[in-house]
């Protein structure tokens, strides 16, 4: 029945592609108006959801308090991230804005350690139902939580970007920082404004994916950070749109290498398909059009 | 000597090849997250050729750090178009291929009636040579120590001569350098080939000094903090890297003050000093002040 | 209306601005002349608030503005029209004009203000759904001045408009000008082709190396002297019946 695996993989490769989508939002957004690469996002989310967890096992708090503690951490996680890796860096430093988010992520993974030493944690699971089945198939209703609230975030984050003054001055500081602050833009506010709420995007999917396994283990830090940079570069820098296709192929690829060829041949097979598109191919899913945008930007980080 | 100074000692000083390699890509411009894909594959082909074909060492050494460098230089043929974000990531994305490949590698003999070789996941053990030719740890560190100078001393060559200029135009300004008639892509070749010779040559003594290698011991950690040691210490000589790795292991993991903490107190330090010095303590700025007190020292002596 | 005394601004250790002290008068075009590396647009962007001077004071309707960020200078009335255009490559011309008008809060006026760059620029009404980087030059300029007048600024600063423009555009730039002034904009112009500025200019500054060396008014000199003193270097030997407002730097 390869057919029905085939779909069944790739139904589940959706769901929880849905979490890489909104992981690499957030790495979009970071990377749009620094144009740096913000090592330290994986960890950030790892502290926000650490401390979720934390009121969830001492205090037994609920459920949707934990989710507000876990955005709320993350953003703040988030600001202070900001501010010591990027706002005290000028254009011409951005090697060492990248390598001291490196030296962040260090710093907040030791932090989180201290926090909750044991590698593997309990978190409040999403939804305790049974699986529903749509004819032979089968899907789990935490996963279609996920979906859903990746699809509302995504419309959340696509309205914000194209409708409002913020999402007008966001892609403004993106597309020329330096026209942005000549028209009367508060650059730096932008910025903070913007890591904010990646930050609080990638606490949701650090949520999300920590309450479908009712667990959470040490290496969240590490996971979001390669898993997120990789489908933002599938999706091809820049837009909230190639994020999501980015996400999504990359949770669909894994579930299908992890059924076929077994979960060690699926990360590879992740990391194998960035190599090839970037080598051959460097304007990712969203085609060449995109791609000379891109690269200037890529380029220059 | 004790044992631990000269463990400490050793690591530093295995540590500083992946530092110079990724230097070495800086300075031609380029920010590698993966030259510990070349550490670990020196490390394997070394193990490999002492283990199982019964190489010498310093033949093995040579195999290991000729192949990282090749491999390297394959990879730059296809990534080292790209630049920024775009290279830093193609990097990455081959070092974890690697130690996934490694992870999945399983080449097993029976050597002297005991079976051994690469095995997966576990990694590869028993690379016994130093110990069966009776080499104690001080003596191997003393070779590891003589190697590194000698990575050194021709790094400090090469950047006094026109090939070390290009590689500093080209790592400044492509644009310009190719204007100005330099071959950029051979350049940054030469520079990647190198720079994975530099990091294999330490995975093959790291390999032995340990006596065994495993996938975990070439992840994305290893390169990041590679790239982070040039940084820290200075992009103005090659002698930067090796003050990051001095700081970080010989101060921080090593004297034990900050156990526990160490992460807390060096992540921020870190993160202040970049503030302070983008291009790390040991920068341009500071080489050339070093150079004319040095000067100024000599002259006052004659 | 804007007034800047002894600013230096610098690039690291090289000071591009060494003293500059000038004054443009409300109401007026004033325009500012001098050879390539002069530090004229150096000057604007100090001025503006994207370059922060070491030394000296700007004072904006009499209110000390120096080293304020950009933000800031806009929501004091000033807008500037940036060398090499700098419009928002990835935005529309719609969203271009809207981003000019970043700082107002009243949207219905922002619309009807659109509507009237619009009638103004028939070029960008033509092309508002476009986006800004597929624009020609002539039209990207055109943008970048409708993008600037969004804000409904006091005094509009102009770095090199007409660069690498073909004349008849060029014309229409300086009618534009022209235009601006007699609806009361104060205009502070950097330009290089001398002949243009004197026809639109009331005042006329020099600028060479990073210093102020002459100012005058165009009627009382002829242009080919102006150009000898801008560009040929002779304008170290003041003379003249005009008054040279610079200081000894
Ligand atoms: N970002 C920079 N970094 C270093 N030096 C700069 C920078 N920008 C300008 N300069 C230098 O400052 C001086 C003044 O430059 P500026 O751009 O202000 O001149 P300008 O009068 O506008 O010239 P042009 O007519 O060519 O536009 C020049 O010597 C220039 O090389
Ligand atoms: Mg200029």
């Amino acid at each position: 029945m390869v057919a029905l695996d085939l779909a069944q993989n790739t139904l589940d490769g959706l769901m929880v592609g849905s979490s890489y989508a909104l992981l690499a939002i957030g790495f979009t957004l970071i990377f749009g108006v620094m144009r740096r690469l913000n090592l330290a996002y994986g960890p950030t989310i790892m502290a926000g959801v650490y401390l979720g967890t934390a009121a969830f096992i001492s205090l037994g708090a609920p459920i949707l308090v934990v989710l507000a503690i876990v955005i709320l951490g993350a953003s703040l996680v988030g600001l202070y991230v900001e501010r010591l890796c990027f706002r005290p860096f000028g254009e011409g430093a951005r090697t060492a804005s990248m390598v001291a988010s490196f030296a962040l992520w260090m710093q907040i993974e030791e932090a989180a350690m201290h926090l909750l030493p044991r590698h593997m944690n309990p978190f409040p699971a999403l939804v305790a139902s049974a699986p529903l089945e749509i004819g032979p198939l089968m899907l789990r209703a935490d996963h279609l939580v996920m979906l859903a609230a990746t699809l509302l975030i995504a419309g959340a984050a696509t309205y914000l970007l194209a409708r409002t003054k913020l999402g007008l001055a966001i892609r403004a500081v993106i597309d020329q920082p330096r026209a942005a602050a000549i028209v009367g833009i508060d650059v730096e506010r932008v910025m903070m404004l913007t890591f904010v709420l990646a930050s609080a995007i990638g606490g949701i999917a650090g949520f999300l994916i920590a309450a479908t396994d009712a667990q959470v283990t040490a290496m969240i830090g590490m996971w979001a950070t390669t898993k997120g940079l990789v489908a933002m570069m599938l999706g091809g820098l820049g837009s909230v749109k190639g994020a999501i296709a980015g996400g999504l192929l990359l949770g669909v690829l894994e579930a299908h290498a992890q059924w076929f060829l077994g979960p060690q041949v699926r990360d590879m097979v992740a990391w194998g398909l960035l190599f090839v598109l970037l080598a051959f191919w460097p304007g990712g899913l969203m085609g060449a059009k995109a791609l000379d945008r891109t690269m200037a930007v890529g380029r220059r980080v | 000597m004790d044992g631990f100074l000269i463990t400490v000692l050793s690591n530093i000083g295995m540590i500083s090849f992946v530092a110079l390699s990724a230097y070495i890509l800086l300075l031609s411009g380029q920010i590698s997250f993966g030259q510990q894909a070349y550490f670990g594959i020196g490390a394997y082909v070394a193990g490999i050729a002492t283990v199982m074909w019964s190489w010498p060492l310093a033949a093995a050494l040579v195999l290991g750090a000729f192949v990282a460098g090749a491999a390297a230089g394959l990879v730059g043929l296809v990534t080292l178009r790209l630049s920024g974000i775009y290279f830093a990531m193609a990097t990455l994305a081959f070092a974890e291929i690697m130690r996934i490949a490694a992870e999945l590698f399983v080449y097993r003999r029976e050597i002297g009636g005991i079976e051994t070789g690469p095995d997966g996941i576990d990694g590869f053990r028993d690379i016994r040579y130093l110990f069966a030719n009776d080499i104690s740890p001080f003596q191997s560190c003393l070779i590891v120590y003589a190697l590194l100078v000698a990575v050194l001393a021709t790094l400090f060559i090469v950047e006094r001569t026109r090939g070390g200029r290009m590689l500093r135009q080209v790592g400044e300004d492509p644009l310009l350098a190719e204007v100005n008639g330099i071959d950029v892509m051979r350049v940054r070749i030469a520079a990647a080939l190198s720079a994975g010779a530099v990091a294999g040559l330490g995975g093959g003594l790291y390999a032995h000094l340990l006596t065994y290698v495993e996938p975990r011991s070439f992840d994305i950690m290893l390169g990041v903090h590679a790239l982070a040691y040039g940084l820290i210490g200075g992009l103005g000589t090659a002698l930067g890297p090796l003050l990051g790795v001095l700081i970080d292991i010989g101060l921080l993991e090593s004297t034990r003050v900050f156990r526990g903490y160490r992460m807390i107190v060096f992540g921020g330090l870190v993160a202040v000093l970049l503030i302070v010095r983008p291009r790390g303590l040991l920068d341009e700025v500071a080489i050339s002040r070093i150079r004319q007190a040095l000067r100024r020292w000599r002259h006052a002596g004659d | 209306m804007l007034d800047v005394q002894d600013i230096v601004t610098a690039y690291g250790k090289i000071e591009a601005l060494k003293g500059v002290s000038l004054a443009v008068a409300e109401g007026r075009i004033t325009c500012l002349l001098g050879p390539n590396g002069a530090g004229k647009t150096t000057l604007m962007y100090s001025i503006a608030g994207v370059l922060k001077p070491r030394r000296g004071t700007i004072r904006l309707g009499g209110v000390d503005i120096t080293g304020q960020s950009p933000s800031a200078v806009v929501a004091r009335g000033l807008a500037l029209v940036p060398e090499n255009r700098l419009v928002f490559p990835q935005m529309s011309v719609a969203e271009n004009l809207e981003a000019g008008a970043y700082q107002r809060r009243d949207a219905a006026e922002v619309a009807t203000d659109i509507e009237r760059m619009y009638a103004r620029f028939p070029r960008l009404k033509e092309r508002h759904a476009q986006l800004a980087g597929t624009l020609s030059g002539g039209e990207q300029q055109m943008l970048a001045v409708a993008r600037a007048l969004m804000s409904r600024p006091r005094i509009l600063l102009m770095d090199e408009p007409s660069l690498g423009l073909a004349p008849l555009i060029v014309e229409e730039i300086f009618r534009i000008v022209a235009e601006l002034n007699k609806d009361g904009v104060t205009i502070f112009l950097v330009e290089q082709n001398v002949h243009m500025a004197l026809k639109v200019a009331h005042h006329f500054y020099l600028m060479e190396q990073g210093r102020v060396t002459f100012s005058g008014e165009p009627g009382k000199l002829a242009e080919d002297e102006v150009i000898q003193r801008a560009y040929l270097g002779t304008s170290r030997q003041t003379s003249g019946d005009t008054t040279s407002s610079h200081k000894p730097g």
